[in-house]
């Protein structure tokens, strides 16, 4: 086993040097890793991320978003907790998941907590998840990865990942409090996040200082990964399944309704209906067709014609909201 | 000769897998190895190769399908 430490909280290079292990750099041995990130909300590859994340939150938040190349459900990511990584070389491409999720299980266990597998690749305590794992199998590597949640803000979890609805907020919250849980409220002895941390490393490597220590040239090309696979807009959204999706508002002059369909996050088809009273609607179709399906662009989309069009009691900062929000 | 791409079987509790992206088209020529599409199953992104060269002549499952394991995917033409 040799032990990677990309020494950064941001999102993207951590996943950034998984790929790099994995396409590039692709040692003999099981490489380790255990990192953190600064708040971000981390959707499966072949996720619609739109349905996953509050957008609006998120943006106004700084949280990153980051697309997988795992599979599997959106988790919330802070410094309150930490992310494992296993690269290992798979001949035979078969899905294993006990020989990673073992070892962090008896590592926790020296933490005098009693933590199970409970088959939908969770790690558990007391029926409560404070992890989850998902994999991905490239050209002969799997990575396995996961999460541990030490500390993390439950309530940003909720926030960022439910629709913006404050009912639907509050009532997750309360859900996801009896669902997830951290190590932390589980331990006899407070221990910090950076001790919790050592005592994974040291266990997972017994001890042995079998540390691969990245060059310059190594952090050029981790740089080069995440900006090309994981940073940025259009490998978050961009990368989302095709899918349809319909929203309306009601304003003071009448209920705007849009059908969007939405193909890696370009929008190919859009129909606007609605009791409201205006002129140049077919104008906003068509304008919003090959748009990005985000707030920005929209709004850049509709300011371009925003001469021609007059809707009764409607401006554009409402169209863009009933849109997306 | 034609050869089929079945659903793998991947794990022990595998038995469906969702097809979540074609990597290639009929009509395309393949080469050993190359990745023909991606299945997910149990959390888990899985690259499916192309057991030998050949071109793909037909493909059942859309993106987005779930697959039983051993299911026809795909046939093609080993060259």
């Amino acid at each position: 086993m040799i032990y990677v430490d990309a020494h950064t909280s941001d999102t993207y290079l951590n996943f950034g040097c998984e790929y790099y292990f994995a396409t590039e750099k692709r040692l003999d041995d099981t490489v380790f890793m255990l990192w953190q990130t600064t708040p971000t909300v981390m959707v499966g590859k072949y996720q619609n991320a739109l349905e996953e994340i509050n957008a609006e939150y998120v943006e106004k938040s700084g949280i990153n978003v980051v697309r997988r190349m795992s599979g599997g459900g959106a988790i919330y990511t802070d410094l309150g907790g930490w992310q494992y990584t296993f690269i290992t070389p798979n001949s035979d491409k078969t899905i294993e998941f006990d020989k990673y999720i073992g070892p962090i299980i008896d590592a926790i266990k020296t933490l005098g907590i009693t933590a199970k597998f409970n088959g939908r690749n969770d790690l558990i305590i007391d029926d409560k998840k404070f992890s989850g794992t998902a994999q991905y199998i490239h050209n002969g590597y799997t990575v396995h990865h996961g999460s541990l949640l030490f500390c993390t803000d439950i309530e940003e979890m909720v926030r960022s990942t439910t629709p913006s609805d404050q009912k639907i907020i509050s009532k997750g919250i309360q859900s996801v409090r009896d669902r997830v849980t951290n190590i932390k409220d589980h331990l006899s002895t407070d221990i910090s996040s950076e001790e919790f941390k050592k005592l994974i490393v040291d266990y997972i490597m017994g001890h042995k200082a079998n540390e691969y220590v990245l060059t310059n040239e190594d952090k050029e090309r981790i740089s080069a990964l995440a900006d090309k696979h994981f940073r940025g807009w259009k490998n978050a959204f961009g990368s989302s399944p095709a899918f349809s999706l319909e929203r309306s508002r009601r304003f003071e002059g009448g209920t705007v309704r849009f059908r969007f369909d939405v193909k890696k996050g370009i929008i190919t088809n859009c129909k606007i209906d609605g009791d409201f009273f205006g002129t140049g609607i077919e104008l906003i179709e068509k304008a919003l067709i090959g748009t990005s399906y985000n707030k920005a662009d929209i709004s850049a989309s509709l300011d371009k014609i925003a001469d021609e069009i007059s809707i009764y009691r409607i401006d554009k900062n409402d169209l863009v909201s009933a849109a997306i929000d | 000769m034609k050869e089929k791409i079945t659903m793998p079987k991947l794990s022990d509790r595998m038995e469906k897998g969702v097809l979540v992206a074609w990597d290639k088209n009929v009509g395309d020529e393949v080469k050993k190895g190359e990745v023909l599409f991606e299945v997910e199953t149990n959390k888990v992104v899985n690259e499916i190769e192309a057991p030998c060269d050949g071109v793909i002549t037909d493909v059942y499952f859309e993106e987005g399908d779930a697959v039983e394991v051993g299911k026809t995917i795909a046939e093609y033409e080993v060259k």
